[in-house]
Protein backbone atom coordinates (compact mmCIF):
# COMPACT_ATOMS: atom_id res chain seq x y z
CA UNK A 1 0.00 0.00 0.00
CA UNK A 2 3.04 2.27 -0.31
CA UNK A 3 1.75 4.32 -3.27
CA UNK A 4 -1.45 5.17 -1.40
CA UNK A 5 0.57 6.42 1.56
CA UNK A 6 2.43 8.72 -0.79
CA UNK A 7 -0.82 10.05 -2.24
CA UNK A 8 -2.51 10.51 1.10
CA UNK A 9 0.09 11.42 3.68
CA UNK A 10 -1.14 10.97 7.23
CA UNK A 11 -1.94 14.30 8.81
CA UNK A 12 -1.57 13.82 12.50
CA UNK A 13 -3.28 17.05 13.52
CA UNK A 14 -6.41 16.29 11.46
CA UNK A 15 -6.64 12.70 12.65
CA UNK A 16 -7.27 9.73 10.36
CA UNK A 17 -8.98 10.54 7.06
CA UNK A 18 -12.66 9.54 6.93
CA UNK A 19 -12.02 8.62 3.29
CA UNK A 20 -9.21 6.17 4.05
CA UNK A 21 -9.39 3.17 1.76
CA UNK A 22 -11.38 4.98 -0.96
CA UNK A 23 -9.77 5.94 -4.23
CA UNK A 24 -10.33 9.67 -4.15
CA UNK A 25 -10.18 12.07 -7.12
CA UNK A 26 -10.34 15.14 -4.91
CA UNK A 27 -10.09 15.47 -1.15
CA UNK A 28 -10.50 18.47 1.09
CA UNK A 29 -10.14 18.54 4.88
CA UNK A 30 -10.74 21.69 6.81
CA UNK A 31 -10.75 22.53 10.48
CA UNK A 32 -11.93 26.00 11.44
CA UNK A 33 -11.39 27.61 14.84
CA UNK A 34 -11.27 31.10 16.29
CA UNK A 35 -7.96 33.03 16.44
CA UNK A 36 -7.74 36.65 17.61
CA UNK A 37 -11.52 37.00 17.55
CA UNK A 38 -11.94 35.81 13.94
CA UNK A 39 -12.79 32.41 12.51
CA UNK A 40 -9.96 30.93 10.44
CA UNK A 41 -8.78 27.54 9.18
CA UNK A 42 -6.49 26.10 11.83
CA UNK A 43 -5.73 22.99 9.78
CA UNK A 44 -6.32 22.23 6.16
CA UNK A 45 -5.37 19.66 3.61
CA UNK A 46 -6.28 19.12 -0.01
CA UNK A 47 -5.23 16.82 -2.74
CA UNK A 48 -6.32 16.17 -6.31
CA UNK A 49 -9.26 17.96 -7.85
CA UNK A 50 -10.50 19.92 -4.82
CA UNK A 51 -9.01 23.01 -3.17
CA UNK A 52 -10.13 26.12 -1.34
CA UNK A 53 -9.66 29.83 -1.96
CA UNK A 54 -8.24 32.16 0.66
CA UNK A 55 -10.68 33.18 3.42
CA UNK A 56 -13.07 36.11 3.16
CA UNK A 57 -15.05 38.00 5.78
CA UNK A 58 -18.33 39.07 4.18
CA UNK A 59 -19.80 41.11 7.03
CA UNK A 60 -18.79 42.64 10.35
CA UNK A 61 -19.08 39.32 12.23
CA UNK A 62 -16.26 36.85 12.96
CA UNK A 63 -17.71 34.39 10.43
CA UNK A 64 -15.20 33.19 7.85
CA UNK A 65 -16.19 32.29 4.30
CA UNK A 66 -14.30 29.60 2.40
CA UNK A 67 -14.90 28.79 -1.25
CA UNK A 68 -14.43 25.28 -2.59
CA UNK A 69 -12.90 25.07 -6.07
CA UNK A 70 -12.94 22.09 -8.40
CA UNK A 71 -10.22 22.81 -10.97
CA UNK A 72 -11.03 19.49 -12.63
CA UNK A 73 -14.21 21.03 -14.05
CA UNK A 74 -16.71 18.26 -13.46
CA UNK A 75 -17.54 14.89 -11.98
CA UNK A 76 -17.31 11.74 -14.09
CA UNK A 77 -18.51 8.17 -13.54
CA UNK A 78 -16.60 6.39 -10.79
CA UNK A 79 -15.18 9.65 -9.42
CA UNK A 80 -15.13 9.88 -5.63
CA UNK A 81 -14.77 13.19 -3.84
CA UNK A 82 -14.31 13.63 -0.09
CA UNK A 83 -14.85 16.74 2.01
CA UNK A 84 -14.33 16.86 5.76
CA UNK A 85 -15.27 19.97 7.73
CA UNK A 86 -14.84 20.52 11.48
CA UNK A 87 -16.02 23.71 13.10
CA UNK A 88 -14.69 24.36 16.61
CA UNK A 89 -16.58 25.77 19.58
CA UNK A 90 -18.23 29.18 19.05
CA UNK A 91 -16.84 29.45 15.51
CA UNK A 92 -18.87 30.32 12.42
CA UNK A 93 -18.12 29.06 8.92
CA UNK A 94 -19.81 29.86 5.62
CA UNK A 95 -18.88 27.33 2.97
CA UNK A 96 -19.66 27.88 -0.68
CA UNK A 97 -18.36 26.94 -4.13
CA UNK A 98 -16.72 28.97 -6.88
CA UNK A 99 -19.06 27.70 -9.57
CA UNK A 100 -21.69 25.08 -10.28
CA UNK A 101 -20.76 21.44 -9.75
CA UNK A 102 -21.23 19.62 -13.04
CA UNK A 103 -21.88 15.91 -13.29
CA UNK A 104 -21.32 14.57 -16.80
CA UNK A 105 -22.44 11.31 -18.32
CA UNK A 106 -21.43 8.52 -15.93
CA UNK A 107 -21.40 5.26 -17.88
CA UNK A 108 -20.89 2.20 -15.70
CA UNK A 109 -21.07 3.76 -12.29
CA UNK A 110 -22.19 6.93 -10.54
CA UNK A 111 -20.04 9.83 -9.38
CA UNK A 112 -19.99 10.23 -5.63
CA UNK A 113 -19.21 12.87 -3.04
CA UNK A 114 -18.85 12.14 0.66
CA UNK A 115 -19.00 14.96 3.13
CA UNK A 116 -18.32 14.58 6.85
CA UNK A 117 -19.16 17.50 9.13
CA UNK A 118 -18.54 17.99 12.85
CA UNK A 119 -19.91 21.02 14.71
CA UNK A 120 -18.72 21.82 18.23
CA UNK A 121 -20.75 23.62 20.92
CA UNK A 122 -21.91 27.01 19.65
CA UNK A 123 -20.48 26.32 16.16
CA UNK A 124 -22.26 27.50 13.03
CA UNK A 125 -22.01 26.05 9.52
CA UNK A 126 -23.81 27.55 6.56
CA UNK A 127 -23.29 25.43 3.45
CA UNK A 128 -24.56 27.35 0.44
CA UNK A 129 -23.05 25.89 -2.74
CA UNK A 130 -23.81 26.84 -6.34
CA UNK A 131 -26.23 24.59 -8.13
CA UNK A 132 -25.49 21.02 -9.05
CA UNK A 133 -25.90 20.46 -12.80
CA UNK A 134 -26.56 16.91 -13.95
CA UNK A 135 -26.21 16.20 -17.67
CA UNK A 136 -27.79 13.51 -19.83
CA UNK A 137 -26.84 10.04 -18.61
CA UNK A 138 -25.53 11.40 -15.30
CA UNK A 139 -25.85 9.47 -12.06
CA UNK A 140 -24.68 11.10 -8.85
CA UNK A 141 -24.78 10.29 -5.15
CA UNK A 142 -23.92 12.71 -2.41
CA UNK A 143 -23.61 11.37 1.11
CA UNK A 144 -23.37 13.91 3.90
CA UNK A 145 -23.00 12.99 7.56
CA UNK A 146 -23.30 15.73 10.13
CA UNK A 147 -22.50 15.27 13.83
CA UNK A 148 -23.53 18.38 15.66
CA UNK A 149 -23.65 19.54 19.27
CA UNK A 150 -27.08 20.48 20.68
CA UNK A 151 -25.97 24.13 20.82
CA UNK A 152 -24.61 24.30 17.28
CA UNK A 153 -26.37 25.50 14.16
CA UNK A 154 -26.55 23.95 10.70
CA UNK A 155 -27.82 25.33 7.44
CA UNK A 156 -27.52 23.14 4.37
CA UNK A 157 -28.93 23.76 0.91
CA UNK A 158 -28.68 22.41 -2.61
CA UNK A 159 -30.20 23.29 -5.96
CA UNK A 160 -30.30 20.54 -8.56
CA UNK A 161 -30.70 21.49 -12.21
CA UNK A 162 -30.59 19.59 -15.48
CA UNK A 163 -27.89 20.35 -18.04
CA UNK A 164 -29.22 21.93 -21.23
CA UNK A 165 -28.88 20.39 -24.66
CA UNK A 166 -27.66 22.49 -27.63
CA UNK A 167 -31.27 22.99 -28.78
CA UNK A 168 -32.19 24.50 -25.41
CA UNK A 169 -34.14 21.55 -23.98
CA UNK A 170 -33.29 20.28 -20.50
CA UNK A 171 -31.49 16.94 -20.45
CA UNK A 172 -32.99 14.18 -18.38
CA UNK A 173 -30.22 12.86 -16.16
CA UNK A 174 -30.50 9.29 -14.86
CA UNK A 175 -30.55 9.70 -11.10
CA UNK A 176 -29.40 12.03 -8.35
CA UNK A 177 -29.38 11.17 -4.67
CA UNK A 178 -28.61 13.65 -1.93
CA UNK A 179 -28.48 11.72 1.33
CA UNK A 180 -27.96 13.90 4.41
CA UNK A 181 -27.83 12.28 7.84
CA UNK A 182 -27.81 14.67 10.79
CA UNK A 183 -27.12 13.56 14.37
CA UNK A 184 -27.62 16.01 17.21
CA UNK A 185 -25.84 15.22 20.48
CA UNK A 186 -25.02 11.74 19.18
CA UNK A 187 -28.66 10.94 18.34
CA UNK A 188 -29.92 10.61 14.76
CA UNK A 189 -32.37 13.49 14.17
CA UNK A 190 -32.96 13.81 10.42
CA UNK A 191 -32.26 11.56 7.47
CA UNK A 192 -32.97 13.67 4.40
CA UNK A 193 -32.64 11.12 1.61
CA UNK A 194 -33.64 12.95 -1.55
CA UNK A 195 -33.95 10.80 -4.65
CA UNK A 196 -34.68 12.18 -8.13
CA UNK A 197 -35.20 10.03 -11.20
CA UNK A 198 -36.61 12.29 -13.92
CA UNK A 199 -37.70 9.30 -16.02
CA UNK A 200 -38.90 9.57 -19.60
CA UNK A 201 -41.82 11.95 -19.20
CA UNK A 202 -43.97 13.79 -16.67
CA UNK A 203 -46.01 10.64 -15.92
CA UNK A 204 -42.82 8.81 -14.90
CA UNK A 205 -41.98 11.86 -12.87
CA UNK A 206 -45.37 12.35 -11.16
CA UNK A 207 -43.85 12.06 -7.67
CA UNK A 208 -40.36 13.33 -8.47
CA UNK A 209 -40.50 16.50 -10.59
CA UNK A 210 -44.09 16.60 -11.92
CA UNK A 211 -43.78 19.07 -14.81
CA UNK A 212 -40.81 20.90 -13.32
CA UNK A 213 -37.10 20.56 -14.07
CA UNK A 214 -35.30 22.06 -11.04
CA UNK A 215 -35.22 20.88 -7.40
CA UNK A 216 -34.20 22.84 -4.34
CA UNK A 217 -33.72 21.70 -0.76
CA UNK A 218 -32.84 23.44 2.47
CA UNK A 219 -32.33 21.92 5.88
CA UNK A 220 -31.73 24.04 8.97
CA UNK A 221 -31.13 22.53 12.41
CA UNK A 222 -30.89 24.81 15.42
CA UNK A 223 -32.29 24.48 18.95
CA UNK A 224 -33.82 27.95 18.55
CA UNK A 225 -36.07 26.97 15.59
CA UNK A 226 -39.56 26.53 17.07
CA UNK A 227 -42.95 25.64 15.57
CA UNK A 228 -43.90 29.33 15.19
CA UNK A 229 -40.65 29.98 13.31
CA UNK A 230 -41.53 27.19 10.90
CA UNK A 231 -44.92 28.85 10.26
CA UNK A 232 -43.24 32.22 9.67
CA UNK A 233 -40.68 30.66 7.31
CA UNK A 234 -43.48 28.93 5.42
CA UNK A 235 -45.39 32.18 4.93
CA UNK A 236 -42.22 33.99 3.86
CA UNK A 237 -41.20 31.25 1.40
CA UNK A 238 -44.70 31.09 -0.13
CA UNK A 239 -44.77 34.88 -0.48
CA UNK A 240 -41.35 35.05 -2.16
CA UNK A 241 -42.25 32.05 -4.32
CA UNK A 242 -45.45 33.73 -5.53
CA UNK A 243 -43.49 36.88 -6.44
CA UNK A 244 -41.31 34.99 -8.93
CA UNK A 245 -41.98 35.14 -12.67
CA UNK A 246 -41.48 31.37 -12.89
CA UNK A 247 -43.78 29.36 -10.58
CA UNK A 248 -42.16 27.73 -7.54
CA UNK A 249 -43.90 24.73 -5.94
CA UNK A 250 -42.95 24.61 -2.25
CA UNK A 251 -43.20 22.41 0.81
CA UNK A 252 -42.02 23.37 4.29
CA UNK A 253 -42.14 21.20 7.42
CA UNK A 254 -40.77 21.05 10.93
CA UNK A 255 -38.15 18.35 11.54
CA UNK A 256 -36.63 16.92 14.73
CA UNK A 257 -33.39 18.49 15.82
CA UNK A 258 -35.29 20.80 16.01
CA UNK A 259 -35.30 22.45 12.64
CA UNK A 260 -37.02 23.10 9.35
CA UNK A 261 -36.92 21.45 5.92
CA UNK A 262 -37.77 23.18 2.64
CA UNK A 263 -38.42 21.49 -0.72
CA UNK A 264 -38.84 23.42 -3.95
CA UNK A 265 -39.66 22.55 -7.55
CA UNK A 266 -39.45 25.05 -10.41
CA UNK A 267 -38.14 25.58 -13.93
CA UNK A 268 -35.61 28.18 -12.88
CA UNK A 269 -32.52 28.22 -10.67
CA UNK A 270 -33.04 31.93 -9.98
CA UNK A 271 -36.62 31.42 -8.76
CA UNK A 272 -35.59 28.60 -6.39
CA UNK A 273 -32.57 30.59 -5.19
CA UNK A 274 -34.76 33.62 -4.46
CA UNK A 275 -36.90 31.50 -2.12
CA UNK A 276 -34.01 29.63 -0.47
CA UNK A 277 -31.97 32.82 0.06
CA UNK A 278 -34.97 34.55 1.64
CA UNK A 279 -35.18 31.64 4.11
CA UNK A 280 -31.41 31.75 4.70
CA UNK A 281 -31.59 35.49 5.46
CA UNK A 282 -34.60 35.07 7.75
CA UNK A 283 -32.77 32.33 9.69
CA UNK A 284 -29.56 34.41 9.96
CA UNK A 285 -31.51 37.36 11.31
CA UNK A 286 -33.67 35.33 13.69
CA UNK A 287 -30.94 33.02 15.03
CA UNK A 288 -27.93 35.34 15.17
CA UNK A 289 -29.00 38.86 14.27
CA UNK A 290 -26.72 38.49 11.24
CA UNK A 291 -27.12 40.55 8.06
CA UNK A 292 -28.42 39.01 4.80
CA UNK A 293 -26.01 36.76 2.94
CA UNK A 294 -24.15 38.45 0.10
CA UNK A 295 -21.74 36.11 -1.62
CA UNK A 296 -20.58 38.87 -4.01
CA UNK A 297 -20.13 36.33 -6.75
CA UNK A 298 -22.44 37.69 -9.38
CA UNK B 1 -41.38 -32.59 -3.75
CA UNK B 2 -43.21 -29.84 -5.59
CA UNK B 3 -46.97 -29.80 -6.01
CA UNK B 4 -47.55 -32.23 -3.15
CA UNK B 5 -51.10 -31.64 -1.96
CA UNK B 6 -51.31 -30.85 1.71
CA UNK B 7 -54.17 -30.59 4.14
CA UNK B 8 -52.03 -28.41 6.35
CA UNK B 9 -52.55 -24.70 5.69
CA UNK B 10 -49.48 -22.66 6.56
CA UNK B 11 -49.98 -21.23 10.04
CA UNK B 12 -48.30 -17.98 9.12
CA UNK B 13 -50.95 -17.36 6.43
CA UNK B 14 -53.61 -16.74 9.06
CA UNK B 15 -51.33 -14.42 11.01
CA UNK B 16 -50.63 -12.41 7.84
CA UNK B 17 -54.35 -12.29 6.98
CA UNK B 18 -55.16 -10.98 10.44
CA UNK B 19 -52.33 -8.40 10.53
CA UNK B 20 -53.20 -7.11 7.05
CA UNK B 21 -56.95 -6.98 7.58
CA UNK B 22 -58.29 -3.51 6.93
CA UNK B 23 -60.27 -3.82 10.18
CA UNK B 24 -57.03 -4.06 12.19
CA UNK B 25 -57.22 -1.08 14.55
CA UNK B 26 -54.07 0.79 13.43
CA UNK B 27 -55.87 3.89 12.22
CA UNK B 28 -54.61 3.44 8.64
CA UNK B 29 -58.02 4.58 7.35
CA UNK B 30 -57.30 8.11 8.58
CA UNK B 31 -53.96 8.53 6.75
CA UNK B 32 -53.68 9.35 3.04
CA UNK B 33 -49.84 9.72 3.13
CA UNK B 34 -49.98 12.71 0.78
CA UNK B 35 -52.72 11.40 -1.54
CA UNK B 36 -55.22 14.00 -0.29
CA UNK B 37 -53.01 16.84 -1.59
CA UNK B 38 -53.17 15.29 -5.08
CA UNK B 39 -56.96 14.99 -4.68
CA UNK B 40 -57.21 18.67 -3.77
CA UNK B 41 -55.36 19.75 -6.93
CA UNK B 42 -57.34 17.20 -9.01
CA UNK B 43 -54.06 15.61 -10.15
CA UNK B 44 -55.75 12.42 -8.90
CA UNK B 45 -59.47 12.51 -9.75
CA UNK B 46 -60.65 9.13 -11.08
CA UNK B 47 -59.85 5.41 -11.23
CA UNK B 48 -57.18 5.80 -13.95
CA UNK B 49 -55.29 8.68 -12.36
CA UNK B 50 -55.49 6.99 -8.94
CA UNK B 51 -54.14 3.71 -10.36
CA UNK B 52 -51.19 5.56 -11.88
CA UNK B 53 -50.51 7.51 -8.67
CA UNK B 54 -50.73 4.38 -6.52
CA UNK B 55 -48.31 2.45 -8.72
CA UNK B 56 -45.78 5.32 -8.54
CA UNK B 57 -46.32 5.70 -4.78
CA UNK B 58 -45.66 1.98 -4.32
CA UNK B 59 -42.59 1.66 -6.54
CA UNK B 60 -40.97 5.05 -5.89
CA UNK B 61 -41.79 5.70 -2.23
CA UNK B 62 -43.40 2.90 -0.20
CA UNK B 63 -40.80 0.34 -1.36
CA UNK B 64 -37.98 2.55 -0.02
CA UNK B 65 -39.70 3.47 3.25
CA UNK B 66 -42.01 0.93 4.88
CA UNK B 67 -41.27 -1.89 2.42
CA UNK B 68 -37.53 -1.87 3.04
CA UNK B 69 -38.16 -1.37 6.77
CA UNK B 70 -40.25 -4.55 6.91
CA UNK B 71 -37.53 -6.55 5.14
CA UNK B 72 -34.71 -5.20 7.31
CA UNK B 73 -36.74 -5.76 10.50
CA UNK B 74 -37.49 -9.33 9.44
CA UNK B 75 -33.77 -9.93 8.82
CA UNK B 76 -32.50 -8.02 11.87
CA UNK B 77 -30.76 -10.08 14.49
CA UNK B 78 -31.04 -8.36 17.83
CA UNK B 79 -32.45 -5.28 19.49
CA UNK B 80 -29.54 -3.02 18.56
CA UNK B 81 -30.12 -3.49 14.82
CA UNK B 82 -33.87 -2.91 15.32
CA UNK B 83 -33.19 0.27 17.30
CA UNK B 84 -30.97 1.56 14.48
CA UNK B 85 -33.67 0.72 11.92
CA UNK B 86 -36.34 2.40 14.05
CA UNK B 87 -34.20 5.56 14.31
CA UNK B 88 -33.46 5.61 10.57
CA UNK B 89 -37.02 5.15 9.37
CA UNK B 90 -38.34 7.75 11.83
CA UNK B 91 -35.64 10.29 10.93
CA UNK B 92 -36.26 9.67 7.22
CA UNK B 93 -39.87 10.85 7.53
CA UNK B 94 -39.06 14.50 6.86
CA UNK B 95 -42.68 15.75 6.44
CA UNK B 96 -44.05 16.15 9.99
CA UNK B 97 -47.41 14.43 9.38
CA UNK B 98 -45.72 11.36 7.88
CA UNK B 99 -43.46 11.08 10.94
CA UNK B 100 -46.46 11.42 13.25
CA UNK B 101 -48.44 8.87 11.21
CA UNK B 102 -45.58 6.37 11.62
CA UNK B 103 -45.39 6.85 15.37
CA UNK B 104 -49.20 6.65 15.83
CA UNK B 105 -49.71 3.60 13.64
CA UNK B 106 -46.53 2.06 15.04
CA UNK B 107 -47.89 2.21 18.59
CA UNK B 108 -51.18 0.63 17.54
CA UNK B 109 -49.61 -2.08 15.39
CA UNK B 110 -47.22 -2.87 18.24
CA UNK B 111 -50.09 -3.08 20.70
CA UNK B 112 -52.05 -5.48 18.48
CA UNK B 113 -49.03 -7.59 17.58
CA UNK B 114 -47.75 -7.96 21.15
CA UNK B 115 -51.17 -8.78 22.57
CA UNK B 116 -52.20 -11.24 19.83
CA UNK B 117 -48.89 -12.73 18.58
CA UNK B 118 -46.44 -12.20 21.44
CA UNK B 119 -42.79 -13.14 20.82
CA UNK B 120 -39.66 -12.27 22.83
CA UNK B 121 -38.48 -9.99 19.98
CA UNK B 122 -41.77 -8.07 19.90
CA UNK B 123 -41.74 -7.76 23.68
CA UNK B 124 -38.16 -6.42 23.58
CA UNK B 125 -39.15 -3.88 20.89
CA UNK B 126 -42.21 -2.85 22.94
CA UNK B 127 -39.94 -2.15 25.92
CA UNK B 128 -37.59 -0.11 23.72
CA UNK B 129 -40.55 1.99 22.54
CA UNK B 130 -41.94 2.30 26.07
CA UNK B 131 -38.59 3.55 27.40
CA UNK B 132 -38.33 6.11 24.60
CA UNK B 133 -35.24 4.45 23.10
CA UNK B 134 -37.31 3.75 19.97
CA UNK B 135 -40.13 5.74 18.35
CA UNK B 136 -42.11 2.74 17.13
CA UNK B 137 -42.93 1.97 13.50
CA UNK B 138 -45.76 -0.17 12.09
CA UNK B 139 -43.43 -1.91 9.61
CA UNK B 140 -41.13 -3.14 12.37
CA UNK B 141 -43.97 -4.35 14.62
CA UNK B 142 -45.63 -6.07 11.65
CA UNK B 143 -42.40 -7.76 10.55
CA UNK B 144 -41.69 -9.09 14.05
CA UNK B 145 -45.24 -10.41 14.43
CA UNK B 146 -45.13 -12.13 11.04
CA UNK B 147 -41.64 -13.49 11.63
CA UNK B 148 -42.76 -14.94 14.98
CA UNK B 149 -45.51 -16.85 13.14
CA UNK B 150 -42.95 -18.29 10.72
CA UNK B 151 -43.85 -16.12 7.70
CA UNK B 152 -41.03 -15.97 5.15
CA UNK B 153 -39.51 -12.53 4.60
CA UNK B 154 -40.78 -12.02 1.01
CA UNK B 155 -44.37 -12.96 1.99
CA UNK B 156 -44.17 -10.60 4.95
CA UNK B 157 -43.02 -7.71 2.75
CA UNK B 158 -45.63 -8.43 0.04
CA UNK B 159 -48.41 -8.68 2.63
CA UNK B 160 -47.44 -5.39 4.26
CA UNK B 161 -47.22 -3.54 0.93
CA UNK B 162 -50.58 -4.89 -0.21
CA UNK B 163 -52.19 -3.96 3.08
CA UNK B 164 -51.00 -0.33 2.74
CA UNK B 165 -52.20 -0.34 -0.89
CA UNK B 166 -55.58 -1.62 0.32
CA UNK B 167 -55.89 1.11 2.98
CA UNK B 168 -55.02 3.82 0.44
CA UNK B 169 -57.55 2.38 -2.02
CA UNK B 170 -60.25 2.37 0.66
CA UNK B 171 -59.36 6.00 1.35
CA UNK B 172 -59.53 6.83 -2.38
CA UNK B 173 -62.97 5.18 -2.63
CA UNK B 174 -64.18 7.66 0.00
CA UNK B 175 -62.00 10.59 -0.99
CA UNK B 176 -62.23 10.81 -4.81
CA UNK B 177 -64.82 9.13 -4.67
CA UNK B 178 -64.71 6.02 -6.87
CA UNK B 179 -66.95 2.94 -6.66
CA UNK B 180 -66.23 -0.21 -4.66
CA UNK B 181 -65.87 -2.22 -7.88
CA UNK B 182 -63.39 0.33 -9.24
CA UNK B 183 -61.46 -0.07 -5.99
CA UNK B 184 -61.30 -3.84 -6.50
CA UNK B 185 -60.01 -3.33 -10.07
CA UNK B 186 -57.29 -1.04 -8.74
CA UNK B 187 -56.28 -3.65 -6.15
CA UNK B 188 -56.10 -6.38 -8.78
CA UNK B 189 -54.00 -4.10 -10.99
CA UNK B 190 -51.55 -3.68 -8.09
CA UNK B 191 -50.69 -7.40 -7.79
CA UNK B 192 -47.85 -7.29 -10.35
CA UNK B 193 -46.46 -3.95 -9.11
CA UNK B 194 -46.44 -5.27 -5.51
CA UNK B 195 -44.49 -8.37 -6.55
CA UNK B 196 -42.10 -6.20 -8.59
CA UNK B 197 -41.64 -3.92 -5.57
CA UNK B 198 -40.77 -6.92 -3.39
CA UNK B 199 -38.07 -7.90 -5.90
CA UNK B 200 -36.70 -4.36 -5.89
CA UNK B 201 -36.72 -4.27 -2.08
CA UNK B 202 -34.41 -7.29 -2.00
CA UNK B 203 -31.85 -5.37 -4.11
CA UNK B 204 -31.78 -2.38 -1.72
CA UNK B 205 -29.69 -1.76 1.38
CA UNK B 206 -29.67 0.53 4.41
CA UNK B 207 -28.40 3.50 2.36
CA UNK B 208 -31.62 3.38 0.32
CA UNK B 209 -33.87 3.52 3.36
CA UNK B 210 -36.23 6.48 3.25
CA UNK B 211 -35.27 7.63 -0.25
CA UNK B 212 -37.87 10.29 -0.96
CA UNK B 213 -39.27 11.85 -4.14
CA UNK B 214 -39.43 15.66 -3.83
CA UNK B 215 -42.86 16.07 -5.50
CA UNK B 216 -44.43 13.57 -3.09
CA UNK B 217 -42.72 15.16 -0.10
CA UNK B 218 -44.04 18.59 -1.08
CA UNK B 219 -47.56 17.11 -1.30
CA UNK B 220 -47.10 15.55 2.15
CA UNK B 221 -45.80 18.84 3.58
CA UNK B 222 -48.57 20.94 1.98
CA UNK B 223 -51.16 18.63 3.52
CA UNK B 224 -50.38 20.38 6.83
CA UNK B 225 -52.33 23.45 5.71
CA UNK B 226 -54.84 21.92 3.29
CA UNK B 227 -58.38 23.20 3.75
CA UNK B 228 -61.19 20.74 4.56
CA UNK B 229 -59.06 17.69 5.27
CA UNK B 230 -60.61 14.21 5.53
CA UNK B 231 -57.31 12.62 6.57
CA UNK B 232 -54.59 13.24 9.18
CA UNK B 233 -51.77 12.95 6.63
Amino acid sequence: MAPKMAEQPAIRELGPSPFEGTKIVGELRLQVGTRAGKAIATRQYHQGALRILRPHYLDDTAQVCYTIVNPGGGYLGGDNYGIEVSVDEDTSLLLTTQSATKVYKTPGTFARQDMVVRLGPGAVLEYVPDQLIAYRGASYRQYTRVDMHQDSSLLFCEVLTPGWSPDGKPFRYDEVRLRTEVSVGGKLAVLDNLLVRPGEDSLDSLLFLQDFTHVGMLLAIDAKIGASDVERIRELAYRIGEAQRTPVHLGISQVPGPGVAVRALSNSTEAINAVLMAVVDELRLHLRGQKPLNLRKY
Amino acid sequence: MPNTPTRQAAGHLLTLLQLTDSALPTGAFSHSLGLESYLSTRAVHDEASFTLWLEKFLSQSLAYTDGLTVRLAHEAAGGEKLARLDALVTAAAVPRQIREAGVKMGARMLHVATSVFPTPELEAYRLQVESGACSGHPGIAFALGAKGAGAPCADTVAAYLFSTITSLTQNAIRGIPIGQNAGQRVLRAMHAPVLAAVETIFTLDEEDLGAAAPGLEIAQMRHEHLRARMFMS
